[in-house]
């Protein structure tokens, strides 16, 4: 064990500048190897491998109509995660229960370009979780006016469909709590929260996991969600606004 | 409202290609053997070891590439490398939403097997043995010579990869529209053609790996159509050597 503690104290006091090869080497295995002793090294300084601060959400883009073939489409990066949404318009005939209603279909895909976890064929787990979570946020939050879809009652109505293509899987895939792959992959558990434009609470997602996180905890997550949704707010804005002035 | 619109009817669409013989312009403005303006570039995924994007006028195509890797477990043991080639198409690369259209899949396994033979003879096998090489391609936007586009932006993904290939294949695809030649057609040009010829061609070793010749040709046009298509993917192999010095 010793022999790693040299390694590892190298590795933290060389943080931000590079000291050769070799101890950058040193550095990426033991990384790899030892992800927890890592990231725990990192914590004690409250500061995470990519420099940021716990809190701290990853840089973030939106990109309106990168996709001409589609009636509507966004690009969203936050770090390296990529997203691809695209709408789609097709006319149908609404539901017998909701006659002056169109509807929303939510689909989220992963191709196998974005991870190397996902193999072609069949879609892995995540994805078809992610796409039910997002369906249900969606549909429960209340941001669709379904009147608004209507042509015709009764005749025809508009049928959306809202594909979301993963281009680059770096964590964090449904929305921005914001953790990279690497620390996702030795976290305990995940909270996530969905928030309208006002800052209410729209939907609540914590997948098991071996921590039962106190009450305490969520009041934490509820005011970071508060904060990163004001700051995804203004980036959306300011992109809206580019989109306009085009 | 005027009476005499009985139906709702769209303008009757003008077809560009009514006499093919005639002098007719391509609908960009381009030149017969002028190909679309192309903007590649490597690296565009991190979690890969490689990766490329290529866009040829609106046709988009990225290629990550992953491995070598350990090979399916089902697999039995081979002293050379596997390739494995995957092509998919979002639901968006067409006007149609494409999960509804017919032969969606059936496309989709044809440009992998494509892609597959175009690339097996180029890469060397022999340096990966046990393990596999994965090359998976997203068409973001299917705007025609989608399989030329989907073969150079893959071969420009192994290389920032670092798999060994005898060279980097480039891959041109020349359509015959009556009696005239054009070089890298769009979809409604691939539409109306009446013969395709898509190459998979190694400059720099003045080698073939993959010849397709579609619909009714006479040799002479044959030979036109090749002559075309191997000066195309000179200038296209330099463009992807460049593209690889710079990002370096």
């Amino acid at each position: 064990m010793r022999d790693i503690d040299i390694v590892t104290d190298m590795m933290t006091s060389s943080e931000g500048e590079s000291e050769g090869f070799a101890v950058e080497m040193e550095e990426e295995a033991s990384r790899h190897i030892f992800p927890i002793h890592f990231y725990e090294k990192h914590l004690l300084e409250s500061i995470r491998p990519d420099g940021r601060h716990l809190s701290h959400a990853r840089h973030t883009t939106v990109a309106f109509g990168p996709v001409s073939t589609a009636d509507g489409s966004a690009l969203v990066k936050i770090g390296d995660t990529t997203m691809l949404a695209v709408i789609k318009l097709e006319v149908m005939t609404p539901f017998a229960d909701t006659p002056d209603e169109g509807t929303i279909a939510v689909e989220f895909i992963m191709p196998p370009i974005c991870s190397p976890l996902v193999r072609p064929g069949r879609p892995i787990e995540v994805a078809t979780v992610i796409s039910k979570q997002l369906s249900d946020a969606i549909k429960s939050s209340g941001m669709l006016n379904y009147k608004e879809l209507s042509l015709v009652s009764e005749k025809a109505a508009w049928m959306a469909y809202l594909d979301i293509y993963c281009l680059n899987a770096d964590g964090s895939l449904f929305d921005a709590a914001d953790p990279t792959a690497e620390e996702e992959f030795i976290m305990d558990t995940v909270i996530t929260l969905v928030l309208n434009s006002s800052g209410q609470l729209v939907s609540m997602y914590k997948p098991g996991g071996s921590v039962v996180a106190h009450i305490s905890t969520f009041q934490d997550c509820f005011v970071l969600a508060k904060h990163r949704a004001k700051e995804l707010m203004g980036i959306m804005n300011d992109a809206m606004q580019l989109m306009e002035e085009d | 409202m005027s009476s005499s619109l009985s139906t709702y009817a769209p303008k009757k669409l003008q077809r560009r290609f009514e006499n093919k013989e005639k002098e007719w312009i391509r609908s960009d403005n381009r030149g017969f053997l002028q190909c679309r303006p192309a903007f590649l570039k490597t690296g565009s995924g991190n979690a890969a070891s490689g990766s490329a994007f290529a866009e040829f006028g609106s046709t988009k195509v990225i290629v990550s590439i992953f491995g070598p890797r350990e090979s399916k477990k089902a697999m039995m043991y081979s002293d050379i490398g596997r390739l494995n080639c995957s092509v998919s198409l979002t639901t968006f690369a067409t006007p149609v939403r494409s999960k509804a259209m017919m032969g969606f899949e059936q496309n989709e396994k044809d440009l992998s097997s494509m892609l597959y033979k175009a690339l097996e003879g180029v890469i060397k096998l022999d340096t990966f043995p046990k393990t596999t090489v994965d090359v998976f391609a997203l068409v973001l936007q299917s705007g025609g010579s989608d399989l030329s586009v989907i073969i150079s932006c893959a071969s420009l993904a192994l290389a920032d990869a670092g798999i060994q290939m005898y060279d980097l294949l480039t891959s041109v695809s020349v359509a015959r529209v009556g009696n005239n030649l054009i070089i890298d057609p769009t979809n409604e040009e691939e539409n109306e053609q009446d013969g395709n010829l898509t190459i998979a061609y190694m400059p720099s070793r003045n080698e073939v790996s993959q010849v397709t010749l579609t619909g009714e040709w006479s040799t002479g046009k044959i030979n036109q159509a090749m002559e075309i298509s191997v000066a195309a993917c000179f200038k296209l192999g330099d463009v992807l050597r460049n593209i690889l010095r710079e990002s370096e």
